[in-house]
């Protein structure tokens, strides 16, 4: 919303500069986006010449068609002389003049005395749109007549201005109103609040309103009141203008009537041609299967049988709360307004605002919920406005509703608020905080709330926000006591931060990829029912895909030895409401399997596990070059996902790291030597070198210290459809050295047992 | 044959050498089988004589020795000074890895709570609606509970639109004190710009216990935005109003580029919105059944990425999703 100072200021005297005020709502109230610059500078005299003026006479230009010289007393005693191109004015009209040496916000350089074909022009009869008032450059501004010559035009007109652009939270809708601002400054910066105190214009020729409400909770109250004789025509200037510098436009009298006192009370209005409304009456109820309404921006509009609509008792005439009907809007020909002043619950008025796709000014304040006391002081303000400005008679009154709410009422402790802001604020001033913000204090802390807070304040921690808000500047900073605190990672955490970094050090770079994915290797991934895009529509059972489109990437830009990691979720189908979540981290390397794999051996050797694979398969990796664990799988990626030759993995961290041990125990490696000895034996191509080891383990038994293919070769000399492997053996006891004969004999035993397993023949 | 004589011709011809193989010739000549003192050695009868001259042929060696050391020293001396290389050469690679940004400042949060004794707790992304919305307090109503602006899976499943569902696991599953921190993913129905991507991360702090106040959270925030964006930083706070707090505040930091005299970055004001957070609302209390008399809490929900790009920069935070090596790489 935007607040303009001046019309703020008018409801609140208040010492403090537009800086000061800002700051203070800002810290205690709601956000102050930013203070926004309307209108002329207020430098070196230059408001001084700004005034008043009447134009005594006017003569056509006797060298240019398009202009007039006028005759305008500024209060000089000498009339000015002042070449004008509008016609939208007579001699006798009050203007608004600048003078030579004025500075205006659409000019550059300061006004110039000068001739215009030959006739000297001392100043310049102003348009809205050159001080920041307006949009219209159609015609110049028509002052009250009632106005002296010579007054300065700043006592008249917001000519110079700043505005707070401010966004309230949502439960603080009773900001979204100048008097709720002006109500908010007066209690934080300890001003004065004068509120507008209208005078309701009298009934004259009363005749019956007949206003029928169905649907008494989605509308809590009505009132509705009928004007006859009003002339619509465009708003006095200061009415444009404040409602210009609030960000509305001005469209008629009657119309900016009914925002102008929405601007001022948060309470929405709105204004039908009563002639239009064939049934003659008002009935608000829902929506009937098929029916439909054009709204004022020119949309017909299916109706929803959940929404509220305003009918004639024939017709729907608004979709209630959010937009007028066109057939029913007020227009030049409009002599009998029918004015609603009413309240709507909130929650519906959201929903179909949100099924209409349609927020206006009024949506926005129904769906937070406005205070039902504010549409009689909005009726009467309204009311006043539209007999004064369209010439209007008042005719008619009906006000429908079925009990206001109470205020709510709260059993307060000062005490307790002194403990939860860590702070002791002393009893009065909380007394008085309380009754400033709009509160009755009774002398037992019983506190009722204003009707204006009474869906935001409920409960006493409630009031104590009410305190916390406005001594929040001044609250010291403490850290909690903290007598009882155990912290430290998880063995899951710790363990997470060790794989991160064994990667890292392995020269893998993590990458953040998205969880929602296009589509996933398994047919039964969760898939979102209403997804932002297709791109990402399932949530992932996977993370290799994303880390692929991330290489990908990676090599777009030019980078070549890309090595990619993450460590994120995956969201695999429970068969309950919530899917499995786990916690996997994946591998993307440039290299083949070997690479991959020796990743992997890194990262186990590092977590103290030892890396043991069997062949397997997975739909990403090629079929050849694939294999599992106990946590995951890992190989070589499917030539279809990325060009050139890269390995891939994905581990369950759960998993992994369940075989991690707690601690690992000293074995002595250290009294007694190994013996050290390598054989190399012939076999099948089909046999696999990790088979040939776990043999060799199983055969030597405890005093196997070390097993570990070193070499495979092939060749002549070992004859086709044949490898000769070479396995380095390390035998050791913790308990004595081992003699020759003893690792001889080792080493016969495995010999014997790869010769009996896979026909082994050892190489010389 | 005289000694001193020999000696003194001996030492001589020792220092004269100025490369190994004139100390060898020296050494043979003076010491070697056929040279005079050998020869006068064999020849010795009585114990006095043998007893100098092999003073005489210790000395000798020493002093070849000796020089010879002084030879070698000379040698390497010369053979480094000839082994010079352009220093400025680069290394040889070694391949090393990166932690992504927001890794790295997940860990920061993570140690600077540890350090404050708080644990850290890893909530669950999809969440159900009572978790997420309900147990925390959102009226019926509230924007977020709108597909609009949410990811459901079904009319009671959500993925989380913060992290804030773990502040009720966690005191579903312990009785106070409670001192955790939760980070992870968090997912809106936000339309990728500059400053929103709809996966992003949050942290979530939860504090409750007996005596704790808004002066307590405030000192804390305080602690943890100076530990993040500097010692000289000043911290802001404003109030707010979010559903799971009361009183809610927002935390602001003084402006790292302009050091709070306005700047575009700070859209003039001087001041950075980090993120929310404020006193457990007593209504989360009776969910998981805490004497809502005896504790008090706080809690905050901060984004990773706006403190990522606040702090280090970033224009448009969809680039820490791309994955681009030039970006990873330069943290
Ligand atoms: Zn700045």
């Amino acid at each position: 919303m935007r607040a303009p100072l001046s019309w703020l200021r008018e409801y609140v005297t208040v010492d403090a500069s537009t800086e000061e005020l800002a700051r203070r709502l800002s810290v205690s109230a709601l956000e102050v986006d930013r203070i926004i610059d309307v209108g002329v500078a207020d430098i070196d005299g230059n408001l001084d010449r700004f005034l008043v003026g009447r134009v005594l006479e006017v003569v056509p230009h006797p060298n240019a068609d398009r202009l007039r010289v006028c005759q305008v007393d500024v209060g000089e005693g000498d009339a000015r002389q002042i070449v004008c191109g509008a016609w939208n004015f007579d001699a006798g009209a009050t203007v608004a003049v600048a003078l030579p040496g004025a500075l205006l916000p659409t000019l550059d350089v300061p006004l110039d005395e000068r001739e215009l074909r030959g006739r000297l022009s001392r100043g310049m009869i102003l348009a809205e749109d050159e001080v920041g008032l307006g949009p219209d450059h159609a015609g110049i501004m028509l002052l009250p007549d009632t106005l002296e010559p010579g007054t300065p035009l700043v006592d008249v007109l917001p000519i110079r201005e700043q505005v707070l652009d401010v966004t309230p939270t949502i439960n603080r809708v009773d900001l979204l109103s100048m008097v709720g601002l002006a109500r908010e400054v007066a209690a934080l910066l300890d001003g004065e609040l004068h509120p507008p105190e209208p005078e309701d214009p009298e009934v004259v020729d009363r005749e019956p309103v007949e206003v029928v409400v169905e649907d008494p909770e989605g509308c809590p109250r009505y009132i509705g009141r009928v004007f006859r004789d009003v002339s619509v025509g465009p708003s006095p200037q200061w009415l444009r203008s404040r409602l210009h510098l609030a960000g509305m436009r001005s469209i008629s009298n009657v119309v900016d009537v009914t925002n102008y006192v929405m601007l001022v009370y948060g309470s929405p209005l709105h204004a039908f041609d009563r002639s239009k409304l064939s049934g003659g009456r008002i009935v608000v109820r829902r929506a009937r299967p098929g029916e439909a309404l054009r709204t004022l921006d020119g949309v017909l509009r299916e109706l929803d049988p959940r929404d509220l609509l305003i009918t004639d008792g024939e017709q729907p005439v608004a979709l209630a709360a959010i937009m007028g009907g066109e057939e029913s809007e007020v227009g030049t020909e409009t002599t009998e307004v029918l004015l609603e002043a009413a309240n709507f619950e909130p929650l519906g008025i959201l929903r179909s605002s949100e099924r209409h796709a349609l927020r206006t000014e009024g949506s926005n304040r129904w769906e937070k919920g406005v205070d039902p006391h504010l549409a009689e002081p909005a009726a009467v303000l309204a009311s006043r406005l539209i007999v004064d400005l369209s010439g209007a008679r008042l005719t008619g009154h009906v006000d429908v509703h079925s009990g206001l709410p109470e205020r709510p009422v709260v059993r307060f402790r000062p005490t307790r608020a002194s403990r939860l802001i860590g702070m002791e604020v002393a009893e009065a001033e909380q007394r008085a905080l309380l009754t400033r913000f709009g509160f009755d204090v009774s002398p037992e802390w019983e506190v009722t709330v204003p009707t204006w807070r009474a869906r935001d304040v409920t409960r006493e921690v409630d009031v104590i926000e009410e305190v916390a808000r406005a001594v929040l500047d001044r609250v010291p900073h403490t850290m909690p006591l903290r007598r009882h605190v155990r912290g430290r990672l998880t063995k899951e955490q710790r363990l997470r931060r060790v794989v991160e970094d064994v990667l890292v050090g392995a020269g893998l770079s993590e990458a953040y990829t998205w969880s929602l994915v296009a589509s996933d290797p398994r047919p039964d991934a969760i898939r979102l029912p209403d997804p932002m895009s297709a791109d990402q529509a399932v949530l992932r059972t996977t993370i290799v895909p994303g880390l692929v489109a991330a290489a990908r990437t990676a090599l777009d830009v030019g980078a070549d030895a890309v090595r990619l990691f993450e460590i994120a979720r995956v969201y695999l189908p429970s068969g309950e409401r919530l899917p499995e979540e786990r916690w996997r981290v994946a591998g993307v390397v440039r290299g083949g399997y070997a690479t991959v794999k020796g990743v992997l051996e890194t990262l186990y050797g590092a977590l103290h596990l030892e890396l043991r694979v069997e062949r397997g398969e997975h739909p990403l990796l090629h079929p050849g070059k694939a294999a599992v664990t106990a946590a995951g799988w890992l190989g070589e990626l499917h030539p279809t996902l990325l060009e050139g030759t890269w390995g891939a993995f994905e581990l369950d961290l759960a998993d992994l790291f369940a075989a991690v041990p707690e601690r690992v125990v000293y074995e002595d490696v250290l009294t007694y030597p190994a013996v050290r000895q390598d054989i190399a034996v012939v076999v099948d191509e089909e046999v696999e070198v990790g088979a040939l080891v776990d043999a060799a383990r199983e055969a030597g038994g405890t005093l196997v210290r070390e097993a570990r293919v070193f070499d495979v070769y092939r060749g002549e000399q070992v004859g086709t459809g044949q490898k000769s492997v070479a396995i380095h053996l390390a035998f050791q006891s913790p308990e004595r050295t081992l003699t020759d004969e003893e690792a001889a004999e080792l080493r016969e035993r495995i010999v014997a047992a790869l010769a009996e397993r896979f026909g082994a023949r050892l190489r010389s | 044959m005289n000694p001193t004589e020999l000696e003194r011709r001996a030492l001589s011809a020792v220092s004269a050498a100025a490369t190994s193989d004139e100390l060898e010739r020296a050494r043979v000549e003076y010491l070697g089988r056929k040279s005079e003192l050998k020869l006068a050695l064999r020849q010795v009868r009585d114990r006095e004589t043998g007893m100098t001259l092999n003073a005489l042929r210790e000395r000798l060696e020493r002093a070849i020795a000796e020089r010879e050391a002084e030879l070698e020293r000379a040698e390497l001396d010369r053979r480094l000074a000839e082994e010079r290389v352009d220093v400025t050469m680069p290394g040889e690679p070694v391949p090393r890895g990166h932690l992504h940004l927001i890794t790295q400042i997940r860990r920061e949060v993570e140690d600077i709570f540890l350090g404050l004794g708080y644990t850290v707790v890893d909530g669950r992304e999809v969440e159900t609606t009572h978790y997420n919305f309900d147990a925390l307090n959102f009226p019926p109503g509230h924007p977020s509970r709108s597909p609009l602006m949410t990811l459901f899976l079904d009319e009671e499943t959500v993925l989380r639109t913060e992290t804030s569902p773990s502040q009720i696991r966690t005191m579903e599953a312990q009785e106070p004190p409670v001192y955790m921190v939760s980070l992870g993913r968090v997912y809106r129905r936000d339309t990728p710009d500059a400053t929103h991507t709809p996966i992003f991360h949050q942290v979530e702090g939860l504090a409750v216990d007996e005596g704790i106040t808004l002066g307590d959270l405030l000192g804390t925030l305080d602690y943890l935005l100076k530990a993040l964006f500097g010692e000289d930083r000043s911290t802001d706070f404003r109030i707010h109003h979010f559903p799971f707090t009361e009183p809610s505040v927002e935390a602001y930091v003084s402006c790292h580029l302009c050091d709070g005299s306005g700047c575009t970055v700070c859209r003039h004001s001087g001041w950075i919105e980090v993120g929310g957070s404020g006193m457990v609302d007593p209504n989360l209390f009776d969910v998981v059944g805490y004497d809502k008399e005896r504790y008090t809490g706080f809690a905050f929900g901060w984004g990773l990425e706006r403190i990522a790009v606040l702090r280090h920069g970033i224009p448009d935070l969809r680039e820490l999703w791309r994955n681009d090596p030039r970006l990873l790489e330069q943290f």
